[in-house]
């Protein structure tokens, strides 16, 4: 699916991630009555004054928009679980922690439309702001190991909107490898010799395929 | 990668390369212009586009030399210090041209060289990316061939988008048929 914004970019405009992280789950606590929604997607509520209920993340801002509910600050969004990431992501040099899939996303609809739900929202949008600074920092210089003999690149953890920033520049950067690396161009009697001198230094990226 | 209607593949393609007759041709005496003879006499050294040359290579009708941003002294420069050389000067389609050219010219060294120089320089670019200020990009720019300034492109406009993105702004723009006026029917 080409983006919409820019057609040489990344394979999503950032809007369309945010379209797809709306269908995350979250909690919210209704201030009003209303009868379940039936719809495509499944069922939401029964709605009721103060019984909290799970519905996804457009519906929730949808309500929050028209005062109709609060939304519960999901469990990672809390001041302490964002801490220890933080500390964890900057302990660990190459691996990332696990964090919802669009949590840059949801993070930021919240920031955005449910502002008064989050306490200490400027400590929270900050943690979230350096957890993706040290991340990026983290992809870019993991990003410096691919070589010709790189594969494949393995991203464990790696949230979708991170994954989008840097497809089309890897996904280029494979190919050209791919292509000056290939049998016709390199033979395989000078491919060797520094073959093994480098293989060690992958880290978490490795070939799937090592030749 | 190579596609007919690839706009970059086509230009690559008219790079000129290097070429000597190796038969007598007519006919073809505007690459040769010392004489008015209208043709082109056997060794006879000539620069042709890469489409051109590739085709009459299949004819035996000339050898393709390796040209000259293959030559020695840049090999050299590349082995000292391939991230700062500048390639687009040589051939603003190094990689694309050292492909295709490889195989025409039986240099089995040009793999190696085109191989080493875009390791390199390929960190020069990540690093670039996503560090370097706008202002100080030009100057690194017009080192880079055109392959190594689409990456880098395609590394900065999406790493732009979502700038663009979490500084928020309009969420929905308006279709521009929009808020426009119907004119009054007479």
């Amino acid at each position: 699916m080409a983006s919409q914004s820019d057609p040489h970019g990344s394979a999503f405009s950032a809007a369309e991630l945010e379209f797809l992280a709306e269908d995350e789950m979250v909690e919210i606590v209704p201030n009003i009555r209303m009868d379940p929604l039936n719809l495509i997607s499944g069922d939401f509520g029964p709605f009721r004054p103060q019984i909290a209920t799970q519905v996804p993340l457009w519906l929730a801002v949808a309500l929050k928009k028209r005062g109709k509910c609060t939304i519960r600050l999901p469990d990672w969004m809390s001041v302490e679980k964002l801490t220890q990431v933080l500390e964890a992501e900057r302990d660990s040099a190459r691996d990332f922690q696990p964090l919802p899939f669009h949590y840059v996303e949801i993070a930021r609809l919240l920031f955005d439309h449910a502002r008064d739900d989050i306490p200490d929202i400027y400590m929270v949008r900050s943690l979230i702001e350096d957890i993706k600074d040290v991340r990026f920092h983290k992809i870019g210089t993991g990003l410096e190991i691919i070589s010709e003999r790189t594969y494949a690149v393995k991203l464990l953890n790696l949230s979708a909107m991170e994954v989008n920033i840097v497809r089309p520049f890897v996904a280029k950067a494979l190919e050209t490898f791919y292509k000056l690396d290939s049998p016709e161009m390199i033979q395989d009697a000078e491919r060797r010799p520094d073959a093994r001198t480098q293989a060690p230094d992958r880290g978490p990226r490795r070939p799937l395929r090592p030749r | 990668m190579t596609n007919y209607f690839d706009i970059d593949d086509i230009l690559a393609e008219d790079e000129l390369v290097p070429a000597t007759f190796r038969e007598a041709t007519n006919g073809v005496g505007l690459f040769d212009s010392t004489d008015d003879t209208n043709k082109v006499e056997p060794g006879s050294k000539v620069e042709l586009p890469f489409w051109l040359a590739q085709e009459l290579h299949l004819r035996q009708a000339v050898t393709v030399n390796v040209p000259p941003c293959f030559n020695k002294r840049t090999r050299e420069e590349i082995d000292a210090d391939a991230a700062h050389v500048d390639l687009r000067n040589r051939c603003p389609f190094f990689y694309e041209l050292g492909y295709k050219i490889a195989p025409l010219v039986g240099d089995k060294t040009i793999g190696r060289v085109l191989l080493i120089a875009f390791r390199t320089r390929y960190k020069e670019v990540l690093i670039k990316a996503h560090t370097a200020a706008f202002e100080a990009t030009a100057k690194f720019l017009s080192l880079l061939t055109e392959e190594e300034v689409k990456l880098y492109k395609a590394a900065q406009s999406s790493a732009i988008a979502f700038k663009k993105w979490r500084k928020g702004g309009p969420r929905f723009q308006k279709a521009s048929v929009l808020g426009r006026k119907r004119k009054p029917i007479q």
